[in-house]
């Protein structure tokens, strides 16, 4: 770890807040949401089209072509969110040279951290899984977002130009555009309510509302108890004591050898 | 109160009898339109008999009714035609109810351009060959196969005003034994509405105008008056060069490659476009495994917080009574 990288990580620490998501991060989870919704409320009525309440909806939009209008509109929007995202993550390892951000990776404490918390579920260990920045939870839900996007950007990219696309690649492009746009939309409709949304904001430990992903920071006892690991170091970092040392310093270790 | 007080001196007084009037003149005007006997080009008075509902003939099959319905006809395509320039100067003297055949050709004594592409269609042909399985001018033209309820073709009522095509093809198309019966095996229907043209169509409102209802229906495809068997070579529909030119009808630069990943009615298969038949089935797994997995993490989450809460409350109370 750098140095640099270690001041910035005390510098997270304000008054009784972590600082988790910067400004960028927030705009892109705005912008993400919205246009999620509007592609969700103007593409589901053609894909349940036989609903009589479909035929409704559409109206309400202003017929059928103004929907796929505002569907392709919200779709660009998405696509370059997803740019945004990317050129953001460019610009802090090359210009600014903040090191890659592995705490995103996948890797195999995410795999123990799962069976822990099955345990945990199955009363065969009195411990949740304590987390780093990222819980495997949160890891997948962005790289689900990231497969998804590939899906229904591609997908929806091929159907907005079907001719064109025919026109150079295989015959079969267009109609397996249609069943991964379709089939992958209903995915992610349904993981992020059934799923983002219950551990984002319904969960009982945070219900109602978690309003981090707006003001982009998390009261430091929140903190503690939701990315633990994180929490000790950044505290170990700021020179303050962390009272959770003792208690498992295996974990730590990881972590520690962890970083490049 | 005496009635006649209320206007007295009033200068409506005067003008009562001229409103009476006008109310009388709006009263038969509503009238005309529905009444039977006002009729406007029946001046053989046919309609004195014929707007009977209970008016019938027997013949060998039996009872044929013989109402004719003057609210139909002033609706329809041939309100300014005469009853008599359809049925003769003496139409008791023609044997009726005609075929299937003869009646396509009573309509095409006027309609004489659409009458002959008819007769080379795959419907016309069969027709000529004495079949009554296949559509006559009133299958297509009339939502009750009614000669007098055929109305004029781009009325949103009508059952050929483009949004409305599918379900008049389906009156015959979405029937499996008739189909059956002449080894069409394909859901013709369920398959359109399946697909994107068919959705648009259908989700489109009941009245939307006909330049903005551009998305292909049956007819589009296959034709009107001149629908031919599929595989017959000059079928628009017969082979990727001629699908390729139907499509790009309405797709500009469409070719073969665009026309030939067009799954018609058919659904992929192992040996048709494979890779989407594959992709069907592993997005039909893939989508139905990671929610499963999903919706299993929250119950579990909610599973467990609540027999925490659960044993907690237990063990409160129990604290309370030791
Ligand atoms: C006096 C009542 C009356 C009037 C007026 C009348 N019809 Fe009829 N019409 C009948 C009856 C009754 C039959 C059934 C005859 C039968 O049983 O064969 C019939 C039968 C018909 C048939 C079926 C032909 C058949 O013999 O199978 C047609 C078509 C028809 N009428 C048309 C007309 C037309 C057109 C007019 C006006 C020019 C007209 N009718 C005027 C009473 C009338
Ligand atoms: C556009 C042409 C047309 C006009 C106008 C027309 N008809 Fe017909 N009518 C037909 C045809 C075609 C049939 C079908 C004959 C059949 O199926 O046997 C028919 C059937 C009938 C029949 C039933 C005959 C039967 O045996 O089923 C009657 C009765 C009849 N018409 C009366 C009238 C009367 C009365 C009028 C005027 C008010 C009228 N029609 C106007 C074309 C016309
Ligand atoms: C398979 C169904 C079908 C049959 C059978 C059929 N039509 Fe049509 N017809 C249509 C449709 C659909 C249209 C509307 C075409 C359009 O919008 O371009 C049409 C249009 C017409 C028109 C309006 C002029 C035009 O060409 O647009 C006339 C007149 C007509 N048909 C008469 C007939 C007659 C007469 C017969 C019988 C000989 C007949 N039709 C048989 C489906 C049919
Ligand atoms: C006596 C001649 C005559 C006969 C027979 C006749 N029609 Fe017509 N038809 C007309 C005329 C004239 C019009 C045009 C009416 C108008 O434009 O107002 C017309 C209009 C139509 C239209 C509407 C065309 C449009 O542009 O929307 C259709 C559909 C049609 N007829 C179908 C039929 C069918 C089906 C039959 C047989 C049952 C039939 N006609 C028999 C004379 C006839
Ligand atoms: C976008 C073009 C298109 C549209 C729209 C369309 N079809 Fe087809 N149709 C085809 C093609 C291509 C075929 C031949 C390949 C096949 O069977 O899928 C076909 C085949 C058929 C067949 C023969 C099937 C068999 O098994 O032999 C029938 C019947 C048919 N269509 C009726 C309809 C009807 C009814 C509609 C409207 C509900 C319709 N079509 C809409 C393109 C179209
Ligand atoms: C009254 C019933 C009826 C109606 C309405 C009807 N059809 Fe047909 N159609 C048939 C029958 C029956 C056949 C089979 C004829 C045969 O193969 O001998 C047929 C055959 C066809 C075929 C050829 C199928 C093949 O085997 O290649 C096509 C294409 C077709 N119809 C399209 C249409 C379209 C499009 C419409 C609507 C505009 C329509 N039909 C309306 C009864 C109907
Ligand atoms: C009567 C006109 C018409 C015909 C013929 C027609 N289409 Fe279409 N089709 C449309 C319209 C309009 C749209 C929607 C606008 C667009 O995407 O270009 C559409 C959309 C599509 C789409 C979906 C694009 C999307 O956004 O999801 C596909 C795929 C398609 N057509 C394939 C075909 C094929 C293959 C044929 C030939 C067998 C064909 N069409 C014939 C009018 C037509």
């Amino acid at each position: 770890m750098t140095a640099q990288q270690a001041s910035s990580d005390v510098q997270r620490v304000t008054a009784g807040y972590i600082l988790r998501f910067d400004v960028h991060q927030r705009i892109q989870h705005i912008l993400m949401f919205s246009s999620f919704i509007i592609l969700a409320v103007t593409g589901l009525p053609l894909k349940f089209s036989d609903n009589a309440v479909s035929q409704w909806w559409i109206a309400v939009w202003g017929g059928i072509d103004n929907t796929r209008m505002i569907h392709r509109v919200a779709g660009l929007v998405m696509a370059a969110d997803f740019l945004y995202h990317i050129s953001y993550i460019f610009i802090s390892m090359v210009l600014l040279k903040r090191p890659f951000p592995l705490k995103m990776m996948p890797n195999l404490n995410d795999f123990r951290d799962f069976i822990q918390d099955l345990k945990y579920t199955f009363g065969l260990s009195k411990e949740k899984a304590k987390f780093d920045r990222f819980s495997y939870r949160e890891k997948f839900d962005y790289w689900a977002v990231g497969w998804g996007l590939a899906m229904m950007v591609g997908g929806g990219l091929i159907l907005m130009f079907p001719v064109t696309a025919a026109n150079h690649l295989p015959n079969w492009v267009v109609p397996a555009a249609l069943v991964a746009h379709s089939d992958e939309a209903i995915l992610a409709v349904g993981w992020i309510v059934i799923v983002h949304m219950f551990f984002a904001h319904l969960s009982p430990s945070i219900f109602p509302f978690n309003k981090s992903i707006f003001t982009g920071t998390v009261p430091l006892a929140k903190y503690k108890e939701e990315h633990p690991l994180e929490y000790d170091r950044i505290l170990a970092k700021a020179g303050m004591e962390s009272d959770r040392k003792e208690e498992r310093p295996a974990a730590m270790e990881v972590v520690a050898s962890e970083q490049p | 109160m005496e009635p006649k007080a209320l206007f007295d001196g009033h200068p409506l007084h005067k003008l009562l009898p001229v409103i009476a009037g006008i109310a009388l003149a709006i009263a038969a005007a509503l009238d005309l339109k529905t009444s039977a006997q006002a009729y406007d080009l029946d001046s053989n008075n046919c309609l004195a008999c014929h707007s009977s509902p209970s008016l019938s003939k027997q013949n060998g099959q039996g009872s044929v009714s013989l109402f004719v319905s003057a609210n139909e006809l002033t609706a329809s395509a041939h309100r300014y035609l005469d009853c008599t320039s359809c049925h003769t100067d003496k139409p008791h003297q023609v044997q009726t109810p005609l075929t299937k055949q003869s009646l396509a050709q009573k309509c095409g004594t006027c309609h004489a351009y659409e009458y002959k592409l008819h007769l080379t269609s795959i419907h016309g042909q069969k027709l000529s060959n004495g079949n009554s399985d296949v559509a006559t001018c009133t299958d297509c033209h009339s939502t009750d196969s009614n000669p007098h309820s055929v109305v004029r073709v781009l009325e949103p009522t009508a059952s050929t005003y483009p949004k409305n095509i599918a379900q008049t093809c389906a009156k015959c198309h979405n029937n499996p034994q008739l189909m059956s019966k002449y080894g069409i095996v394909e859901k013709v229907y369920e398959s359109y509405m399946r697909s994107f043209h068919g959705k648009a169509m259908k989700l489109a409102s009941d009245k939307l105008a006909v330049e903005l209802l551009n998305k292909a229906t049956c007819t589009n495809c296959h034709g009107t008056h001149d629908i031919m068997e599929v595989n017959d070579p000059g079928a628009p529909v017969a082979g990727m060069a001629n699908l390729a030119k139907t499509c790009e009808q309405c797709h500009p630069g469409a070719g073969v490659t665009f026309a030939s990943g067009f799954l018609g009615h058919k659904e992929a298969n192992p040996s048709f476009l494979p890779p989407v038949y594959w992709g069907e089935r592993f997005f039909y797994i893939f989508t139905r495994a990671v929610l499963a997995v999903g919706g299993l993490m929250v119950s579990f989450e909610i599973g467990r917080w609540g027999v925490g809460h659960i044993a907690a409350r237990i063990r409160r109370s129990r604290e309370q009574d030791d």
